[in-house]
């Protein structure tokens, strides 16, 4: 089968049925659920101190009232690195480099965000829209701006996630493909290579885009509550 | 026979009244081990492994037909198969399976042992911690034993000092009984000798009064005549006397 070069981004059929829910939910497999044993096994060790580290650290800048987002958040961590890393393989789908479903993502979780912070405390959600210490002059054109900033948000938030996944794993294709194509001569093929690699150890950085997804959404949870 | 099973089940399902514990009475007549769950098994160790991927059990399987290269044979003609058949087509996807197998090998021998000894370090912490908590507990169960047996100790050398206590006592009461009869009977004494006192006196008034009147009555009695004689007779006496006396010296 040959494979175009977008041929990763359709969602798998088989036989007629889509796999796609299965895509989203392979994470859910992977994690072996916490046992009633004093002393578990290593790789049990290992999530749950992952699972604590991260959300201690995730809870530290937000108040009490913040910390019903906990199980949200981790779970939206957990979740995302583990759609990213599995990408990773060949032959997977990634569901995170469809728009839609990052979208999904986004647009509800942010929405939360604003409407918690206007029904709880309008006047200090509304006060955000204008930074301290600003010109009076420039008063009324921030105050668009940052509205403005305000609404682009979700999308931000979206459109990064699928971006970087996407361009990602675009690149991977192409310097595969690249190398593939240039075996016939030998010379560039291990620089390739080796160029192929640093981007994979670079694209464990889907990683790094699950950080910056969620701590954008901690910070703007951080800004309303 | 299962019938039977199911009809006391469901007899103890109607005869519990919350349904979930009804169902765990239920679900119980069907175990067979004990419920016990200490002490907890050990966790089993990870199955044996070669070259990472392919369980031992694999090769054991293959072991007594093909002999100790079999499963070797196998991988590699599966794979040319495939691949002369063209069932699996080399495509970039493949270039990309080779870097992040590379990679994630690499990182696996690099950090494993590392990570792995990270892991079991942080669970024998949690061990030690609780052991720890369990040997504190045990340190002070045996102190209060201590404390216990001198407190026993104590107590059998209490009746001593009671006894000791009670001696005490019955001698300050014996010292004050014996310092109040003395001094009962040093008034007894007193006011007994005043008695005497008294009579004595009386005695020694009565002879002298008595003396008294005599010598009164006798000097009385005395005439002058009787007077005149007696000193003619002292006087003659001595006239007497004293010749005598006289004589004596001479002699």
């Amino acid at each position: 089968m040959i494979l175009g070069l977008f041929d990763q981004f359709f969602s798998p059929y088989f036989l007629g049925v889509p796999l796609l829910a299965i895509a989203i939910a392979a994470p859910w497999v992977l994690f072996p659920k916490p046992s009633n044993r004093v002393i578990h096994g290593r790789s049990l060790t290992a999530q749950n101190s992952f699972i604590l580290n991260f959300t201690k650290q995730i809870l530290l800048p937000l108040n009490v009232g913040a910390h019903k987002w906990a199980l949200l958040l981790t779970v939206l961590m957990i979740n995302l690195i583990t759609l990213n890393l599995l990408g990773l393989l060949p032959y997977t789908f990634t569901p995170t480099t469809q728009l839609p479903l990052n979208m999904g993502f986004a647009i509800p979780l942010w929405m939360a965000t604003v409407v918690i912070g206007l029904r709880n405390q309008p006047t200090i959600a509304l006060g955000h829209l204008l930074p301290e210490g600003t010109p009076t002059p420039l008063i009324p054109v921030l105050i668009i701006i940052e509205t403005i900033s305000l609404f682009v948000r979700p999308f931000a938030l979206g459109v990064r996630l699928t971006a970087n996944l996407a361009a990602g794993h675009l690149l991977i294709q192409l310097l595969s493909s690249a190398t593939l194509f240039l075996i016939d001569q030998m010379w560039p093929v291990a620089i390739l290579t080796g160029l192929v690699m640093a981007l994979l150890t670079l694209l464990e950085l889907a990683v790094a885009a699950i950080q910056a997804y969620v701590f954008v959404l901690l910070l703007s949870l951080y800004l309303q509550e | 026979m299962l019938s039977r099973v199911i009809a006391v089940s469901a007899s103890g399902l109607k005869s519990t009244a919350p349904l979930g514990a009804g169902l765990v009475q239920a679900s119980r007549s069907l175990h067979t081990s004990s419920p016990s769950l200490a002490p907890v098994p050990a966790l089993p160790e990870g199955g044996k492994v070669r070259h990472g991927i392919v369980p031992e059990e694999f090769f054991q399987l293959l072991y007594p037909k093909t002999g100790a290269t079999g499963p070797y044979m196998l991988g590699t003609g599966l794979s040319v198969w495939l691949l002369s058949k063209e069932l699996y087509v080399i495509n970039h996807e493949t270039v990309a399976a080779l870097t992040v197998g590379t990679v994630f090998i690499l990182a696996v021998k690099k950090f494993g042992p590392s990570f792995a000894s990270a892991m079991d370090k942080m669970e024998e912490e949690k061990t030690a911690w609780i052991e720890d908590v369990k040997d504190q507990a045990m340190a002070c169960y045996a102190d209060a034993i201590e404390e216990e047996k001198k407190e026993q100790w104590r107590v059998e050398g209490r009746s001593m000092l009671f006894d000791a206590k009670r001696n005490n006592v019955s001698m300050l009461l014996e010292t004050n009984y014996r310092e109040r009869l003395n001094h009962a009977n040093h008034e007894v004494k007193r006011r007994l000798d005043y008695q005497l006192a008294l009579q004595h006196l009386k005695v020694r008034m009565e002879k002298e009064h008595m003396v008294n009147w005599v010598e009164k009555n006798v000097v009385g009695s005395i005439t002058a005549q009787q007077e005149q004689e007696s000193i003619a007779k002292c006087i003659s006496d001595l006239n007497v006397l004293a010749k005598n006396i006289q004589a004596k010296a001479t002699a």
